[in-house]
């Protein structure tokens, strides 16, 4: 017989061990599963359960039952209506010492003596209803677990194996237990709201970052379409241009290690633009007649005003073209002279874009060593002197030392 | 005295189900099968059945079937769990008098037993 369930409980132990498992558990399941399985393991009752309000279904439903008369734990629901959960969510002053518990008992003397003529008629009605709440529920003792004023659950317990009757300590434990486990069972719903919310954000943040990192993509593939435009207009030129075509590529890279030489800020679309200066300066060479460009010898003097043109003709070319401003720029200045001897404006110094000066070196560098079909190719070092020499007054000092450098820096191919 | 047959394989919601209604002074009786269930449709002569709609590899369908070709007066309410709602219209196309889904509201239960009983009151 239950003579060794019945054995004394040190509540206030059992009190102390619950409440270090509560600060534990994060998860509310696992304590309230733990609350039935030891109440029913050490004191012996016929049941054991706990209703919850699940708040997405406006609903309470048996979250655990224990014991030789448990109710099977999907059965059953109850709404705001039902007579046990109407009592305990009441905000009626009059019962408001009936609501800290219920015992079946406690109701049997309420209803049949004369404390239950101080009672409302409705009252007393309602609670014979809770009364056979109680009864279908196999319950002897309700305990509600409130947070705030909302009841969030119920704690039903039947009577004791032994028939004995709860004491004032029991109840008292009981009443501490459904009041701690409350509020464990709220913060860690506020808990998971917080990890879910967190979840949330990071699913949005992520979302956010793909939407950005595809932006970048289409603007890396704009941006590369412009180059390849820009390349294939400074293809055509250096066809038609038979001196230089085919190191037009060259040119490019020589500027830009001239221009990382130099330190220059080559971040961002920087760098493009300075490739794109580079390798579209000559562009308004397409619009200079056949027999000025390619003719052999030395220009006379209206002819070479003719040549001069390549450059506004340049400007001309690229000015529809809103992404390319600065390359525009550089176009225009790249036949600017250090000293301002140079055309179109006769611009100086600084007032020269740095992109422009570099233009200005590498081609001259390169002018100096290719063949032509009026002269051979010089060497390198020559070409070297021949920049060095104009340095000042033709070219930026700087730039110049800054080629050479680079030039130097070079490795030799085979 | 109402008498109310319980069909459900879990013997612990036949349990239930008929201290409930015994409560509510019901004459209930409670079969974990189905071959039980027509048993005692025969000897116990149920006026309602509640009929669980799956019961381990017994279709509820099978036994109200049974039920309705045996004695169709015999009001009989399906309970259903949200899995198999897709039943419930066989259920009712069989003549099923209503369906309920667990889990169950116990006034919802007990209002519609009650009506189902004054129904049958109101035929004889």
């Amino acid at each position: 017989m239950p003579s060794q369930k019945t054995r004394s409980v040190d509540y206030h132990e059992a009190l102390r061990d619950i409440a270090k498992s509560l600060v534990r558990l994060k998860r509310p399941e696992r304590l309230l599963k733990m609350i039935t399985r030891y109440i029913d393991r050490e004191l012996g009752l016929t049941h054991a359960a706990i209703l919850v309000y699940e708040p997405e279904r406006s609903r309470y439903t048996i979250f655990d039952s224990k014991g030789i008369r448990k109710i099977p734990r999907s059965l059953i629901k109850f709404d705001q209506d039902y007579p046990l959960i109407r009592w305990f969510s009441s905000k009626d002053k009059e019962t408001e010492s009936l609501r800290q518990y219920l015992s079946k008992q406690k109701i049997r003397e309420i209803l049949s003596n004369g404390v239950a003529a101080k009672l409302k008629p409705e009252t007393k009605a309602e609670l014979s209803r809770v009364q056979r709440s109680l009864n279908d529920l196999r319950a002897d003792i309700a305990i509600p677990g409130f947070f705030k004023d909302s009841l969030i659950g119920i704690l039903l317990l039947g009577e004791k194996l032994s028939r004995r009757l709860f004491t004032r300590t029991e109840i008292h434990f009981f009443e501490t237990l459904v009041h701690d486990a409350a509020i464990a069972v709220k913060t860690s719903e506020y808990h998971q709201h917080l990890i879910e919310r967190n979840l949330e954000l990071e699913v949005r943040k992520k979302q956010l970052e793909e939407r950005l990192h595809e932006i970048e993509r289409l603007r890396k593939k704009e941006q590369s379409t412009y180059y390849e435009i820009m390349k294939s207009l400074a293809q055509e030129v250096h066809a038609k241009d038979p001196y230089t075509f085919g190191h037009i590529h060259q040119v490019e890279r020589l500027g830009v290690m001239t221009a990382e030489e130099l330190g220059l800020d080559l971040s961002g679309k920087r760098k493009d633009v300075l490739s794109a200066g580079l390798l579209l300066h000559d562009v308004g060479k397409v619009g200079i007649p056949d027999n000025v460009l390619k003719k052999p010898g030395g220009l006379d003097r209206e002819e070479w005003k003719i040549m001069r043109q390549h450059v506004e003709k340049g400007v001309k070319i690229l000015e529809p073209l809103s992404d390319f401003k600065e390359v525009a720029e550089i176009v225009w200045c790249h036949h600017e002279n250090y000293d301002g001897s140079g055309y179109p404006r006769g611009l100086k110094g600084e007032a020269i874009p740095i992109e422009a000066r570099i233009v200005s070196v590498v081609d001259a560098f390169h002018a100096i060593v290719s063949t032509r079909c009026y002269r051979e190719g010089r060497p390198v070092e020559v070409a070297f002197q021949e920049l060095r020499r104009c340095a000042g007054t033709q070219f930026d000092p700087k730039v110049v030392e800054a080629f050479i450098r680079a030039m130097k820096k070079r490795p030799k191919r085979g | 005295m109402t008498r109310l047959l319980v069909v459900d394989d879990e013997a612990e919601i036949c349990n239930f189900l008929k201290s409930f209604f015994e409560d509510r002074d019901f004459e209930v009786q409670t079969a974990l099968s189905g071959e039980k269930a027509m048993e005692l449709v025969s000897t116990f002569r149920p006026q309602v059945i509640l009929l669980d709609i799956k019961m381990g590899n017994v279709d509820g369908l099978n036994v109200l079937q049974q039920v309705k070709s045996k004695n169709p007066k015999i009001k009989v309410i399906m309970v259903t769990a949200l899995e198999t709602t897709d039943k419930i219209e066989q259920a009712m196309r069989l003549g099923a008098d209503n369906y309920i889904t667990k889990p169950l509201s116990l006034e919802y239960l007990e209002k519609d037993v009650q009506e189902k009983i004054a129904n049958l009151a109101a035929r004889s």
